[in-house]
């Protein structure tokens, strides 16, 4: 109650005894029934879990998460360097490659490529790099 | 007889009752426990509050079968000191529900009086006993008074009829009460005032 019964007017206190009275007055079939009803919402209520199975039934979701984690922590770790130079140099071969591919006397020097001599010519400059040193 | 086997007290029911209740914990027990104790100590009001919505006692065992099995299944976790505007609020909402299948039926239930006493297959007078006994005179006393104020009650808007019952029968303070009837602590205030005041207009100051 929101108070004590003082204060209440004697109406309201009248008026208690007598809901009091007739929920007193309740029959046995009705209050056995009601007993019933209780004893099935009980039966329904469903079972709390354990505080360990409650951290149990996260662990899907948490191992979901950490190999998320780890994922990105390895792409992250693994993803290759790049400087602002050699970004750079990358976008240069790529604008000099088509430079070779629109270029018409790029690709006759290309058909007239001469493998071993170059493959020579290089040879020849480490083989005086070594002599040098 | 079968109903004196259900009457034992609430402490008393078997641990077997329970069926995906884990008797193990203690925890778990503590709570069936206090839950049982709460709806043992509402069921009884709640069954008369729902009685005078809906003028129809198998109806009102139903909404407060209704309410009961709600508040075990989704809020059994919460706070025990929740349970009781929760459970009203339930049970109000389950009333309405009701009231509204009837509106759609077409139905006139409401104006009749209260089912329940005529329409017994078998009279059983011990079953239908009363549980208290009180003196004879004093017993006419409030019968009379009884079936006055329950007209007097069937005769109230539905919220004046809600807010009077929560804060006269139940106990409930202006807080829980509206929590139950999910309006405002002045709605609840007001509703309650013109209760009590159509109420003393109709039954007098010293009616019993």
């Amino acid at each position: 109650m929101s108070g004590p019964d003082d204060t209440l007017t004697e109406f309201e206190r009248n008026a208690r005894t007598v809901l009091e009275e007739s929920v007193r007055r309740i029959d046995a079939r009705t209050r056995s029934r009601l007993n019933q009803a209780r004893h099935a919402a009980l039966q329904a209520a469903p079972a709390r879990r354990p505080s360990w199975w409650q951290g149990f039934a996260l662990m899907p979701a948490a191992g979901a998460a950490a190999a998320a984690l780890l994922v990105a922590v390895v792409l992250w770790h693994r993803a290759p360097e790049r400087s602002p130079a050699l970004a750079f140099d990358a976008q240069h071969a790529v604008v000099e490659d088509m430079d070779l591919l629109t270029d018409k006397d790029s690709i006759d020097l290309m058909e007239e490529w001469d493998g071993s001599f170059y493959e020579w010519a290089a040879a020849q400059s480490d083989g005086g790099a070594e002599s040098n040193s | 007889m079968p109903e004196f086997a259900t009457l034992a007290s609430p402490y008393s029911m078997p641990a077997a009752l329970h069926g995906d209740v884990d008797l193990s914990d203690p925890e778990e027990q503590t709570r069936t426990r206090a839950l049982n104790q709460f709806l043992a100590g509402v069921e009884l009001k709640a069954f008369k509050i729902a009685q005078a919505a809906l003028r129809h006692e198998d109806d009102a065992l139903d909404a407060v079968q209704d309410a009961m099995m709600q508040l075990a299944r989704a809020y059994a976790d919460r706070p025990a000191e929740q349970w009781k505007p929760l459970f009203y609020r339930i049970l109000e909402n389950r009333i309405r529900d009701m009231q509204r299948r009837r509106t759609v039926r077409g139905r006139v239930m409401a104006w009749l009086p209260i089912r329940g006493e005529d329409d017994d297959e078998d009279f059983d007078p011990v079953a239908q006993a009363p549980s208290a006994e009180p003196q004879p005179v004093r017993r006419l006393e409030l019968a009379e008074a009884m079936g006055a104020l329950e007209q007097a009650l069937e005769a109230l808007p539905p919220r004046q009829r809600q807010a009077f019952l929560l804060r006269t029968l139940e106990g409930l303070d202006v807080a829980e009460t509206a929590a139950a009837m999910g309006c405002s602590e002045g709605s609840v205030k007001t509703h309650y005032f013109r209760a009590v005041q159509t109420l003393r207009a109709q039954l007098g100051e010293l009616y019993l």
